[in-house]
């Protein structure tokens, strides 16, 4: 169950996988909070033996407000594979909604529209603006499915 | 619930995305995949092995919402699912980024301050050091 560190090598094995099991394939999102804890140096050493310390604890939570998270997950049940991209940017929600979006047409069996993202690393972020760019490769959609599911499973 | 249209769907989605800032904790699934319900698949053959790969026409995809919540915060749980067709996804796709974009607030903001806050340090450490 891997995390990958970009988002373009997410979407590329998910849409791999989907290539190959386009109707029992899923996508999951999961938008959640946790509070944001920065543990202190002084916390951590002191924290194993004594209690003492507990009192600090509500201070650093109120100053610090709950940080967001975001999880993309690609899941296949028959196969049991799973696609994980994490991020906590919120430059990045525009760009990856726009991912689920092409990853979207392959599961509605649409031919491929290569849609390239443009590149909003270092941009301005989120402002999903699209250039329609001819597809390179053929769209591979006729092949047989075992392939690339056996190579991702053991990831 | 049953399924909804994109116009419900979108409005519901976003009070949920409000009615988690109530709280400081809490989580949000969106899912997608395909509608498959009711379609009957022409069974394995040896010249077709995957006739899910192989569809006549395109499929609507099935869309859902949850807040999670589960066991004893059943009675808290609030889902929505939407279909859409395939000739609607971009523009589907398109108001649910504005959506999604507008309801995850609690991500990281492009980090702005960071060369002020460099700078105002570097400014406190010389007047430490002077004094």
């Amino acid at each position: 169950m891997p995390y990958y560190e970009k988002s373009e090598d997410w979407l590329q094995q998910s849409a791999l996988l989907l290539q190959a099991r386009p109707s029992t394939t899923r996508i999951t999102t999961r938008y959640h909070l946790k509070l944001a804890r920065r543990r202190t140096k002084a916390e951590k050493t002191v924290a194993p033996d004594t209690t003492t310390i507990t009192p600090l604890e509500p201070t650093t939570q109120a100053t610090k407000p709950p940080r967001g998270h975001l999880v993309l997950k690609t899941y296949d049940p028959a196969s049991g594979t799973a696609l994980k991209y994490k991020t906590s940017k919120a430059a990045e929600v525009g760009r990856l909604v726009q991912m689920l979006g092409t990853l979207g047409r392959r599961m509605a069996a649409l031919p491929e529209v290569a849609v390239v993202p443009v590149v909003e690393d270092a941009g301005e972020g989120g402002s999903g603006v699209q250039t329609p760019v001819p597809a390179e490769g053929p769209p591979g959609g006729g092949q047989a499915g075992g392939k690339g599911k056996k190579r991702k499973g053991k990831r | 619930m049953g399924v909804l249209t994109h116009d419900v769907f979108f409005a519901k989605l976003t009070e949920l995305f409000i009615g988690r800032r109530a709280k400081d904790h809490g989580a949000i699934s969106l899912t997608q995949k395909r509608y498959t319900h009711g379609q009957a698949l022409p069974p394995p053959s040896p010249e077709n092995p995957f006739p899910e790969l192989h569809l006549d026409s395109p499929v609507p995809l099935l869309i859902r919402a949850t807040n999670g919540k589960g066991g004893e915060k059943k009675a808290k749980k609030v889902k929505l699912s939407t279909l859409v067709e395939p000739a609607d996804l971009e523009a589907f796709y398109s108001r649910y980024a504005e959506v999604c974009k507008t309801g995850m607030a609690a991500l990281k903001p492009r980090d702005r301050t960071k060369r002020k806050a460099k700078a105002k340090k570097k400014k406190v450490g010389g007047i430490a050091q002077v004094v």
